[in-house]
């Protein structure tokens, strides 16, 4: 184990004190997971092309317990309007603004334990996955159970349509950088609606490292929408990880924008439990400077006629390097089931590295499946017509990256959305050099 | 407006323009034709710029400007405006925003004031008006998905919104039907003007039977190898290319009235 996973482990704190039981074990079984194994090393195959020397260098810290002064702390304006709106610091919700409409619950975490939500235990329960064949890889999951303490909970009760709720991430500059834990629950019952926007944004450089576990359950035809933004600062260190699993005519759709960061690590993972489910994977990342942004994604369909879809977009200039790994994993008795994927990359200079990898295994019968990863540079003769038209080069090369990343955001449900979010990627677009 | 004098061009080290010699007067509409790999799209290339064809001797000067010396965008602020043979495909950029972006870097060159939307929306309805255009080109993407004709429709809507002074039009009746073709050349008839020069290049003489031009000449293996009226093109298709090896008809140098003047 490297030398930050034992400090890390050595600080790990006590559970003496936890009720119910059932949390006391999971963080007990959460802290003999990452005290045997620690966090991920490249040994670990989905962990190759990532490493984690910047958090050992800056000595990160795990936070535990934290007091928040509530005043004077900056969130970052949303991207959009929704009829709730919290905000996370360093973890732990500064503040909760809105309604929750009828039907639904939204409670910080402490509370929903305490509040008998159905599910919940289930639900938390399932991470870290016992069974994982590489448990190193799991190593964050196993630290976020360890702590479990801060994050939300929210619970859509059977039809309900719960609209937008968004929810903005931040870290704080402080004497040490300090790792975050986090967790978001969500659970909706049959048939019901949510549109989740998380915003992660710092407003001062740091070099925190955020660990944020989010888990969804989707009952039958239940929908969510789940758009995940994120433009942090240049020193920091993001590692996400989202589990879905869907009931039977569920749809997931999920729009991931990577902007920002210095170290970037997102595993995406939705299962296809029921009959007719859908999920929908798209992203774009961009990347220049020193940055480096590994986007994992897998789907699982083991119920007949699921359909999957991946479209991911990346572009890389400067230093920047980008890890895209998708696989879709398509179990006996999933029959009938549709899975795509595509994932295209644009390099801008010789210095910038894009591993892209699609993974496709099929156990079923009469299954539709494509896949498809380029990597390539841009089209010339399109940079050419429009320079005909008038636009100077730099402009022509920015307008034709920009559209290439805007190719996801079109693909949201709200035009004005995608609109801002787009407005967002051609301003930090990088350079051809 | 436009004199090209002894023009050599290679395209990957292979000559293509042989010393090419034309002169275009504003309101003038030429046509030059030619048989397959005679030059005509290499032409209109190197008058916009494209890179990768490569001018080994000679000169274009465009309204008292050495056109060489331009980037391609200088070119089309200049007012040179090139009507692909193949219009590119740009997914993710839409239609009008394109236009807008090229007519304001256009204009900002020139020192003219940027227009916002409403004022570019007003343009472009006025423009779709004139040409009989429908607005549905509008909200997609630059030539995205579009049919043959809708691609050459989108090149002269482009033309009638960004006015240059000196159009170039690439084989512009390539892939199109006749009904297409009538309303390609219909839009091309409605923006010819005393200010504009427009060179027409075309394989066939059928487009020339819309767009009637001013003279007509014949492009081949490099060189403009004779030059006519608009009776040229008719006795072209009538006779079709082989000719030129035959040195079937009145050669170039017998028709002392050519525009193809030496410096």
């Amino acid at each position: 184990m490297s030398e930050l996973s034992l400090h890390l482990a050595a600080s790990l704190p006590d559970n003496g004190g936890i009720r119910p039981e059932w949390l006391k074990d999971l963080r007990e079984a959460g802290a003999a997971q990452f005290r045997a194994h620690g966090l991920p090393t490249r040994k670990d195959e989905a962990w190759k092309y990532t490493g984690l020397g910047a958090l050992g260098q800056a000595e990160v810290q795990l936070a535990t317990g934290l007091e928040l002064p509530l005043s004077g702390k900056l969130s970052p304006s949303p991207l959009a309007e929704s009829v709730l709106q919290i905000n996370l610091l360093d973890g732990q919700i500064l503040s909760l603004t809105g309604d929750s409409p009828a039907g639904v619950t939204v409670l910080p975490l402490a509370d929903a334990l305490n509040h008998g939500i159905k599910g919940l235990q289930e639900l938390l329960e399932s991470l870290p996955d016992k069974n994982h064949k590489s448990p190193s890889a799991n190593g964050f999951s196993a630290l976020n159970s360890a702590t479990l303490d801060s994050g939300v909970v929210i619970h859509a009760a059977a039809g309900t349509d719960a609209g937008r709720l968004t929810f903005t991430w931040s870290t704080s500059p402080g004497e040490k950088p300090m790792l975050f834990n986090s967790r978001i629950c969500v659970l909706l019952e049959a048939g019901a609606k949510l549109e989740l926007l998380e915003q992660f944004e710092s407003p001062d450089d740091n070099t925190n490292t955020s660990n944020i576990v989010l888990q969804a359950e989707l009952g039958e035809a239940a929908v969510l929408q789940h758009i995940r933004f994120q433009q942090e600062t240049e020193g920091a260190v993001l590692i996400t990880r989202t589990e879905v699993s869907q009931q039977a005519n569920s749809e997931y759709a999920y729009f991931g924008f990577d902007l920002g960061g210095g170290l970037v690590r997102h595993d995406l993972h939705t299962s296809l439990l029921g009959d007719g489910a859908k999920s929908g994977l798209n992203g774009a990342y961009l990347l220049d400077g020193n940055r480096h942004v590994d986007n994992h994604a897998r789907v699982d369909h083991f119920a007949p006629g699921g359909v999957s879809m991946q479209y991911f977009r990346g572009v890389a200039g400067g230093s920047g390097k980008a890890v895209f790994n998708t696989a879709v994993c398509v179990h006996p008795g999933a029959d009938g089931t549709e899975a795509r994927q595509s994932n295209a990359n644009i390099l801008l200079s010789a210095r910038a590295e894009i591993d892209t990898k699609p993974e496709l295994e099929i156990y079923a019968d009469e299954v539709i499946a494509s896949h498809g990863a380029t990597v390539g540079q841009l089209d010339e003769l399109a940079v050419f017509y429009m320079r005909s038209r008038g636009l100077s080069e730099q402009d022509a090369r920015q307008l034709l990256t920009t559209a290439f990343c805007k190719s996801v955001s079109d693909k949201l449900a709200d035009p004005l959305l995608g609109e801002v979010i787009s407005q967002r990627m051609m301003d930090v677009m990088p350079q051809a050099e | 407006m436009l004199k090209i004098t002894n023009l050599h061009a290679s395209v990957a080290g292979n000559e293509i323009l042989k010393g090419l010699n034309l002169e275009l007067k504003a309101g003038e509409v030429h046509a030059i034709m030619g048989p397959n790999g005679a030059g005509k799209s290499t032409l209109g290339n190197v008058l916009a710029g494209r890179e990768g064809y490569e001018v080994t001797q000679g000169e274009i000067i465009f309204n008292g400007k050495n056109l060489l010396e331009l980037e391609p965008e200088e070119r089309a602020c200049e007012g040179v405006f090139l009507a692909f043979q193949y219009p590119v495909e740009i997914p993710g950029v839409n239609n009008t925003y394109f236009l807008r972006a090229a007519l304001n870097a256009q204009r900002k060159y020139r020192g003219e004031e940027i227009l916002d939307s409403v004022a570019f929306l007003r343009l472009v309805r006025e423009k779709l008006k004139v040409l009989h255009i429908g607005d549905e080109l509008l909200h997609r993407a630059v030539n995205e998905g579009f049919s043959g004709g809708e691609k050459k429709r989108n090149e002269i809507f482009q033309m009638a919104v960004l006015e240059p002074a000196l159009a170039i039009l690439d084989e512009t009746d390539s892939g199109l039907d006749i009904d297409a073709l009538k309303t390609v050349a219909e839009g091309v008839n409605r923006l010819r003007s005393k200010d504009r020069g427009m060179i027409v290049v075309t394989h066939y003489q059928r487009l020339l039977d819309y767009i009637v031009p001013d003279k007509v000449h014949v492009l081949a293996d490099g060189k403009l190898v004779a030059t006519g009226g608009a009776e040229l093109a008719l006795k072209l298709e009538e006779q079709g290319y082989a000719w030129l090896e035959d040195g079937g008809i009145t050669p170039l140098d017998s028709q002392p009235a050519v525009p193809t003047a030496r410096p």
